[in-house]
Order: structure tokens, then sequence, then C-alpha cells
């Protein structure tokens, strides 16, 4: 506790204000304080007790800055405040609050350093901590690359100890006793005899004085909370039809929007005629909107018909036509020196190797993907002449308020945005595309709420895809060891793109996604290159679960695997063999463990996979086991080992996991995203079907606690899932698919 | 036009082919059914038809005629939960949850009439519905459960 | 629990309110008088029978004894079982695990665009249901079609005549010829087919290998 005691004197810094009666408070990671954005809207009698706790007569409010995608984030959130306030989560007011510079997300930036995350030397945590700055100046109150827990490990148990020191010390105030005298409990704090001082009726009094910033974190053996299984906060709701997500809102006057913009993704449109969708019952109004045309109208689903009745002449997309076209594209720079993008790891001489005689050589290929998540994009928006209000699910709360003041020409601090609860996400609402589209509708319906949802089909094909990619494999064995390794990966720059899109800026240098999850995993092959290339952006592309790693992983696992093979070594025993990190190494054994490993072969039609892949600073193994009957494979079982450093919440945990490991096979079964002039084709779930219950695999998931660094677990199921697919299908029919989805070579039961 | 859902009788004035889901969405503000894919492949938009699993999505409105319909509002509420749905609670099902009505809604419907699924019938009465956050090990777990807890209730 | 099958099966066919002939096309039932079709036209008549028979909209759910049906044809890309694991039972209509009128609601009303939604699940006026396994088309040949339909054992107890009949008021079988939904219908017309099951009935229903 010495230690963090030293980073509270040194790094946080309270900034307080007395509001009419109430009071707050603020802890920022850095030196310069940022405004609490709780301050802005306080009413009388409320206080607002650092940017994540506000007390007013209904209660204590937790604020939960990072988006409810579903991963459980807001009970999480909630749990490491109450743990130090001393409230119960379940009974306290939760609120994702309005976005602000004070939540930007600093440990989602650490992911971007050069260093893998098993070099936890000097230098690499230097340059991650140097991380925040950029995360704190860009103002990235984001969601997303499984950082909730590791960015509010310490910050938002911070804020819970400081508010409750702070409520003591009012305690103190009311009562004449000494603070060191007092405890608290349950959202009152306890005085000696027994009596208590709710929070509630501290809160004014906490206003008048200077916040308690000298405060100690709880260590894990006082626990209440954290590290034991928790119920989720929004479960009674999510189970009863009574969460309200974005698209449940309703506002008195709404009216209802849809649009259809080009499916030739960011081209115009050349014409359009509106003449049978303005008869149409319940149409409103019909108006041109950036790429694309709009449809304003009383009911979501006469609004989409209408939409389908405009006769639109759309421009062509601004990219090869065709998924052939595209990736013959990704195929040119594919270990084309002119478009080397980086090459992070080469040990060895893999080049001179190579020579030397016969090498192994392979190319693997991955899918452009949809993240299709269940609850479509969508948002409620509300112009006025001095005010813009937004309500929706995303992960970017900042980027979608600076682009709807743009938009608008109306400053920032006057465009409100109010997070949604979200069926899904998946890294779609790392995009705001659809919210820009209903704030240009809410200006031409000023004072109107216009809330707007698209159809599947629009959601499915304007999406920011995971990038396709390529990837050739060459390597070589020796004495039944693997003993060269060199991956090429080429793809599009996702991070840059994104960046482009959301920033407005091109980020210098190379873009680590494109071999993020190959060129950093822990081996040691005497000779290991793995090199990135970058192919030119073509249709947009974003985040999708994982990232980088969502293809990488495949790529290396899967290379790995047949270098193994051809080395006539043990899959499992050659990965611990060449593992050069002690934390993957037991996460490797334990696998082997409870899978009962005892080689590849389980019977005639029968056989098992393992793959590896360390991603989010997650080492993840999984050991799949599948039948081949003839017809087709089914996957039997699925064995999984993560080491996340702490677990936090063993229930949703599994659930992340098994969650994260049916997301990555249900996509690598049968899921692509193809074009044809220029269009998406796969626009509904009859096209992208992913995994139904009868294809389940029953799981098995053990958590290990090893590391030394508190990880999230979104999303680093995800990457190992496809390979060890894969690698099982190898194992039970001897059939090696190097092309995702596998079903495009053999079908599944 | 007249209908009934969950116990409660509105009068609305829409077209016949208007599905039963946008009914029940906008011009009742009964939310609980979700819209996901609006042909038949999601489920999340399931409700009760005379007491069977029908997609909302997919039953025009001028189809519905004297029929009553069940929401998952009108199956339990937070104080006073169907068995399905206490179930659900306890195995901590849900992820993002969008799916999880009708989830809740199709498996209520199986109990109703077929109270002792095999493991097998419970996978072709849940194939159809769809959930991407990947909850499926817990609606198989939980569906036998909540079987079981009928049983003895 | 057979009992609850039972109740379910009974009730689907209750659920909707059903006004099923006012939907679908009226057939004209003539047959041709007796003696005046030959062998060779009855055959004739019968191979346009079978193109019907074996058009996947009508083999897709005359899948014999499997009771999974099949998606194939060109609106389908490769051919496979229906998704979802969808298994229509003994009962036929999936009442042991999940009813088809789950999602092939009963449409009561005629209005022209009931499947005018792509991929959606097809919908008409009567309850969705695989065929008899008795009646099985899926992947058979001419004559296994051919000698089925024409035994009374398999067929349903029917001469030609009821089997025009049949095809006059099972609006499933009307489906096949206005699928919607950008389907492929089935060849011929409805009447046509009609036309020719009974002028291959008046020919002796011959099959192709007699």
């Amino acid at each position: 506790m010495g230690r963090l005691r030293t980073i509270t004197r040194r790094t946080f810094l309270i900034g307080s204000a007395a509001i009419a009666g109430g009071v707050v408070f603020g802890t920022y990671l850095a030196k310069r304080p940022i405004k609490n954005p709780l301050l802005t809207d306080l009413q009388d009698g409320e206080a607002a007790i650092t940017p994540y706790v506000k007390i007013d007569a209904n209660g204590v409010t937790l604020i939960t800055p990072r988006a409810d995608k579903g991963q459980g984030a807001y009970s999480m959130q909630a749990r490491l405040i109450a743990e130090e306030l001393d409230i119960d989560p379940a009974s306290a007011i939760l609120s994702p609050g309005l976005p602000g510079p004070a939540y930007y997300n600093g440990a989602v930036m650490e992911e971007s350093v050069p260093f893998p995350a098993y070099d936890q030397s000097t230098m690499a945590e230097t340059v991650r901590k140097f991380m925040h700055v950029p995360a704190k100046l860009f103002s990235m109150q984001m969601t997303g690359g499984s950082s909730t827990v590791p960015d509010g490990f310490v910050k938002l148990r911070m804020a819970g100890a400081i508010a409750r020191e702070t409520l003591k010390e009012a305690a103190t105030l009311k009562s004449g006793i000494a603070r060191d005298q007092l405890k608290t409990e349950d959202g009152s704090v306890v005085l000696p005899d027994g009596s208590r001082l709710a929070y509630t009726d501290l809160a004014s009094t906490a206003a008048s004085i200077e916040p308690i910033t000298d405060v100690e974190l709880r260590p894990k053996s006082d626990w209440k909370f954290l590290g034991k299984p928790m119920p989720r906060i929004d479960m009674p709701a999510k189970c009863t039809g009574t969460e309200q997500y974005g698209i449940d809102l309703v506002f008195d006057g709404m009216v209802h929007a849809a649009v259809r913009a080009n499916p030739g993704l960011g081209a115009k449109v050349k014409s359009y005629d509106a003449s049978v969708a303005e008869s149409m019952r319940g149409v409103q109004k019909v108006l041109p909107i950036n790429n694309g045309v709009a449809v304003i109208a009383d009911n979501t689903w006469r609004a989409w018909r209408a939409a389908d009745a405009v006769d639109i002449q759309w421009a062509a997309g601004p990219y090869p036509g065709t998924t052939d076209e595209i990736f013959s594209e990704i195929e040119k720079v594919v270990d084309s020196d002119e478009h080397r993008d980086h090459r992070q790891r080469d040990e060895g001489d893999v080049e001179a190797v190579l020579e030397e005689g016969e090498y192994f050589e392979a190319v693997y290929k991955v899918p452009y993907l949809a993240h299709a998540p269940m609850e479509p994009m969508n948002a409620i928006v509300k112009v006025t002449d001095d005010r813009c209000e937004i309500w929706t699910g995303t992960q970017i709360p900042l980027f979608v308020r600076d682009h709807a003041a743009d938009l608008s020409g109306l400053d920032k601090d006057r465009v409100f945005v109010y997070v949604q609860a979200m069926g899904g996400s998946f890294g779609h609402k790392l995009e705001d595309t659809h919210v820009l589209q209903a704030v240009e509708i809410a200006l031409a319906m000023k004072g109107t709420a216009v809330k707007l949802v698209w159809s599947r089909e629009e959601d499915m094909t304007h999406d920011y895809l995971r990038p396709g990619a390529i990837a050739k494999g060459r390597g070589r064995v020796a004495d039944g060891k693997v003993d060269a390794f060199d991956l090429s990966v080429g793809q599009s720059a996702l991070m840059a793109d994104w960046f482009g899109r959301l920033m407005g800026m091109t980020i210098p240098g190379p873009d680590a996604t494109i071999t993020t999850g190959s060129w950093d995993q822990p081996f040691a092959i005497p000779n290991y290159r793995v090199t990135g290339y970058r192919a030119p952006t073509m249709v947009p592309i974003s985040s999708w679960r994982s990232v980088g790693a969502s293809g990488n992983g495949f790529f290396h696992d899967s290379l790995l695997d047949e270098l193994i093979y051809e080395a006539g070594a043990d899959p499992l025993a050659e990965r611990i063999r060449l593992c050069l990190d002690d934390t993957s190494r037991k996460v490797l054994e334990k696998v082997g463990e409870i899978s009962g490993w005892d080689g590849p072969s389980i019977s005639e039609n029968r056989g098992r996979g393992v793959a590896f892949c360390l991603s989010f600073g997650v080492p993840a193994a999984i050991v799949t086991e599948v039948t081949h009957n003839g017809a087709g494979i089914k996957i039997d079982k699925v064995f999984v080992v993560v080491d996340v450093g702490e677990v936090l919440d063993p229930i949703n945990l599994e659930a992340q996991v098994f969650g994260g490991v049916i997301f990555g096979m249900a996509h690598a079964m049968n899921c692509e995203t193809t074009f044809e002039n220029h269009a998406a084709m796969q626009d509904n779930y009859h096209a992208f079907e992913g995994m139904r219950l009868y294809q389940v695999p029953e799981f098995e998931v053990v958590a290990l606690s090893n590391a030394k660094k508190i990880r999230g677990i979104g999303e680093p199921g995800v990457p190992p899932a496809a390979p060890s697919l894969g690698n099982a299908i190898f194992a039970a029919t001897g059939q090696r698919i190097r092309e995702l989805p596998f079903n495009k070579h053999i079908d599944f039961l | 036009m007249q209908i009934t859902v969950n116990d409660t009788s509105y009068t609305i004035d829409v077209e016949p082919e208007m599905p039963l889901l946008w009914v029940l969405r906008e011009e009742l503000g009964i939310t609980g059914p979700k819209y996901g894919c609006g042909i038949a492949q999601c489920g999340a938009c399931t409700v009760h038809v005379n007491g069977y699993a029908v997609r909302s999505c997919q039953l025009a409105i001028g189809d519905l005629g004297n029929s009553s319909v069940k929401t998952i509002e009108g199956l339990g509420t937070p104080d006073s939960l169907h068995i399905v749905q206490e179930a659900w609670i306890e195995h901590q099902v849900a992820q993002c949850g969008y799916c999880q009505s009708g989830q809740i809604m199709q498996a209520a419907s199986l109990l109703s009439t077929n109270p002792d699924p095999s493991d097998d019938q419970i996978d072709a009465a849940m194939s159809g519905n769809l959930c991407r956050c990947g909850t499926y090990p817990r609606i198989r777990a939980v569906v036998k459960a909540a079987a079981k807890k009928l049983q003895g209730s | 629990m057979k009992m609850s099958f039972l109740r379910a099966a009974f009730a689907i066919t209750s659920l909707f309110s059903v006004t099923v002939l006012s939907a679908g096309d009226k057939v004209e039932i003539n047959p041709p008088l007796a003696g005046s079709v030959s062998k060779e036209q009855g055959l004739e008549a019968w191979s346009r029978i079978f193109e019907v028979a074996s058009h996947p909209r009508c083999a897709n759910c005359h899948t014999g004894p499997s009771d999974r049906p099949m998606w194939s044809g060109p609106s389908y890309g490769k051919t496979r079982v229906h998704g979802m694991n969808i298994q229509a039972g003994n009962s036929r209509i999936g009442a042991e695990t999940i009813l088809c009128s789950t999602c092939h609601t009963n449409k009561s009303e005629d209005w022209s665009n009931a499947n005018v939604t792509k991929h959606a699940a097809p919908r008409v006026a009567m309850s969705w249901a695989l065929a008899p396994a008795t009646a099985h088309w899926f992947g058979r040949t001419t004559q296994q079609i051919c000698e089925q339909l024409r035994n009374p054992e398999t067929n349903g107890d029917r001469d030609t005549l009821e089997i025009a009949e049949h095809l006059n008021h099972d609006l499933i079988l009307h489906w096949a010829w206005a699928p919607g939904g950008n389907r492929e219908p089935a060849p011929y017309s409805l009447q046509e087919h009609v036309n020719d099951i009974l002028a291959w009935g008046v020919a002796g229903t011959p099959c192709p290998q007699d």
C-alpha cells in the first residue's frame, strides 16, 4: 500500500468546489486538474464528490463513464467505487454522466506502445505511462481495448476512498468525533455509539471543507465486493424487458427517421425521386443528407418503407468494386518493400536460414467482417437555436459531441451527449456516422426530437469493417523443433483510418494494428520475424472486437501450428518449450491440464487443437475438441485458460471469456462481408449467421492470477478461438484450412 | 382495430400489414420486444400469441384477429418475476441483454408445452434465437434449471 | 407429454382467425375425358409434374423421413438443411420443439406484398408445415416420386382428381408459384400443374420406367 500512497500524493490533484448545498471533488492523473463535468449541471442540494460520485437527496449516484455494451462495465465501475465508498452498488443510482475530458482513458493508449505486453521493463513501463498524456490531451474518453478495468482499477477506488474520507470528515464536523473513530457502512458514516449519519445528509457539510486526499486503498483481504461473484446490476432489467436501450427511448412530439445512404461507402447521391415515398402514410418529409436520403415519418416502420420507396441513383464507391479486386490490392503489398509499414520483430536471421534450403510456405486469409450488434445503430437528436442534445449508445461520447458541434455550428459546451445502454457493439459504436445523420436531420427539424434507427440492412451495409487481410507465412524446422518463423501480414491500416475519420488528423508512422497479435507473442524462436505491410485504405475499416489481434491471432498461431506439425513435435509441448514468458507458459500448461491433453488425436474422427494469443496483455490459451462425422464438423468441447492478474468478478469473467471465444469461432465458421458493385453483400443475419445454440460446445474456463498487472477480458478470448478451431479441424481430418470463414471449405453440423 | 396485449385492450389505427412488433414498440410503447432483423432470423422480437412463441416482426397486425398477445412485460416484472426470469437472473445469463427478451419468451413457450425438454430439444427450440454476445452456454443451462424449477413449483 | 404436443397441434390450427379461401388463386378442375390422353402424353405430363415436384419450392419441404426442411435452389446458394436447427418432428409442424408458425406466421388477409421482404419466412393463409414423411421428394428420382404419387398408400389415399383438389385447397402449395422475396417460383403455373396431374391420371398414371 505504500506505493499507492506515494502515487496518490504525487499525481492525484484534488479540485473541490462548493456548490449550493453540495461538494465536488476531482481526481486526476495529471498535473493540471480537469474540470469536473458534474459541476455544470448541479442543482441546489446536490454534491458531486469527485467526477465519479454525486450525492443529492435521492441518494448516491455513481458515475460510470465507460460505456456498457453488454460487457458489464457499469456494474464493474460501480463496484470499484463502492468498494471504497462503502455503499451497496445495487442501491446506488448508476449514470454514465455527461462526457468530459476528466474521463479520459489512459490505459487504452498504453496498447499502442512498441513493446510487447510481456515486456514490463522500466523503459516499456515509462513509455506506457507517457501514453496517458496524449489520452488526456485528445480527450480520449472512449471505451474499448479491454481497458475499463485496467484504467479504473486504481482511479475509481481512489474516487470512492476520497469521497468516503471526506464524508467522514463532514461527520466529524457535525458530531465532534475524530475521523479515525468513525467507520462507514452501507451509505452511512457510523459513529462509535452505533448511530448513523447518512451520506445524503452529509453532502452539504462535505461541500464546505477541503476534501481528504491522503487516503489509502484497502488491501485485497478487506474487499467486500471485488473478487467475489456479484450479480450484475442490470440483470433484472435485462431479464424483464425493462432495460432501456437507446432504441427504446421516446420523447413527446418525437418524429422517426430512416436513412438510405450510398452502399458505395463514402460516395454521393447522384439524384433521387421521392414522389412515391412522399405520398406514403405518415411521411412528413424526405430530405437529402450527406451521401444519402432521409425520410421523416411518424413511425420507424413507415419511415423505412418510405425510404425503400425512394428511387436513388448512387455514385460508385471510391474503392475497388469487388472483394476479389480488394484482396488483389492487399496481395500486392505483402512482401513489397515499398509498402512495408513496420517490422517490430526480427530475431536471428530469417532470410539467411530460409535461403539455406527447403522451407515451409503457406498463405492465410481472413475476410472483412461486420460488427452486427443486435441493436442496430440509432440516435435521438434534438436541436434548438442554442442547444444540441443527443441520446445514443456510444463508445466515443466526446468525439460525438465535437462532431455534432462542428455540424450544428454550436459551441461544444452547448452539445449534450447522454450515453445510453447498448445492445452490443463489438466496436461498431466507435463510429458516429449514424449520430451525425441524425444531427443533420434534426437541424432540418429544429425544436423536434428526431429518432433515427438504421434498419438491419442499413446497419450491415454501412459498417466500418474489420479489415480483410492476407498473410504469407514461411518457416523451417530442425531437429524436431521450430527453428525459423517468418510472417508477412498485409492489410489496410485500421487505426490510421479511424483516427483520420474521427480526429481529422493523419497519424504519422506505422500502424501497429497491422501486426498486433502476431509480432508481440511471447515465444523465443531462434529466427523469428514478423512484418506488417500497409495496403491502401479501401472500404472504411475500424476496430472489431480484439482489433488487430482478431486476424493476427489466426495468422500467427496457424503458422506456428503448421510448423510444429512439420517438426513432428507435440503442438502443446512445443508451444510451451518456445514460450519465454512465465505467465503465458503457465496458461499453456494449465490448458493442457484441464483438457487432459495427450496429443492432437482423440480417436479416428475426433481431434483437438490448441491455440494461444497474448492480446491486451492477457495470455489466452484454448484447446478445442471436434468430431468429424463425414457430414461435417461438430465442436464438442472448448477449454480456455486466461490470466488477467486479478479476477474482480469470476462470474462475469467466465461470461466474457466464453462469449469472446464464441464470437471468434462463430465468425470463423461462417461469416464474411464481401463486396459486389462497391456494396456489402451480407445485409442481414441470414447471410451472416454466426453460431446458433445447437452448435455451441461445452465450455470450461479457468482464470489464473499470476500476471503482475490487472487486465480486462472483453476481447482476449477472441483471437485464439479461430486458430484453435482450425487446428482441431486439422487434427480430426488432416485438412488444413488457411482461409476464413472455414465453411468455404468444410461444413459445420 | 382492437388488440389485446398483456391483458389490456388497445384501439389502434394502423395499416393491416404493419408488423405486430412495430405496433407494440411505437404505437403502444411496449419496448421489451426488440427489433433485430425484421426477417425472423434473430428472434429478439419474440412474443406469445395465444401462449405460443411468435416472431412479432413476422406477424402482420391484420392477421392477429382476436388472438391475445403477451410480451416479456406481461410474463413477469422485476417485482413479480416469472420462474423462467428468476432462473435467468440466478444464472446471470444476459450480457448486452438485447436478445434476452426473445430468448426468455421462447424458453417460456417451450417449457409450457414441453415441461421436461431434453438437451436436443432445447437446442432445437432455442436455435432460432440469435445472441451476438455469446451467452449461449448459460442459456442451455438456464432452460434446464428453469424446467426443474417449474416442475418443483 | 404427448398430450401437450397434440394440444399444441390443435391450438396452432386455431391460432388465427383463418379465412383460408379468400387467399390464393382459384383453380379450374376439368379432367380430360377418359381415354383422351395417351400414355406418351401422360408421360410428358409426368415429366412436367416432376419438374414441379423436384423444384426447390416444393421439394425443400418434402424431405421424407427426415424431419428437417431444406434450403436449396437459386435463392439459397449452397444446398443445406434449414438453418436454426429446425426440426418439424412427428407433428410435422414443430410442436415438439418450435412451431413452424413461430416464424412462418399465418396471413389471413390477401394483400399482394405478404412475402415481399427478401429472406423473411414465407407466410400463407394456413399453418406452415412439412409434408408427410411418405411424400418424399427431395433428392429422389422421377421414378421414385412417380411411384409415391400414384400409390394411395403413400399419397394420402388420393386419386388424381383428389390430388388436384388437394392442390386447390392447400395454400402452401399455391405459395410455390408466388413465393415472393426474389425466390424462384415453381415452373409452369398452378393451373398448368393441376391440368398435368389430371391428364397424367386419365393416362393411367404412367411412370417413366413402367
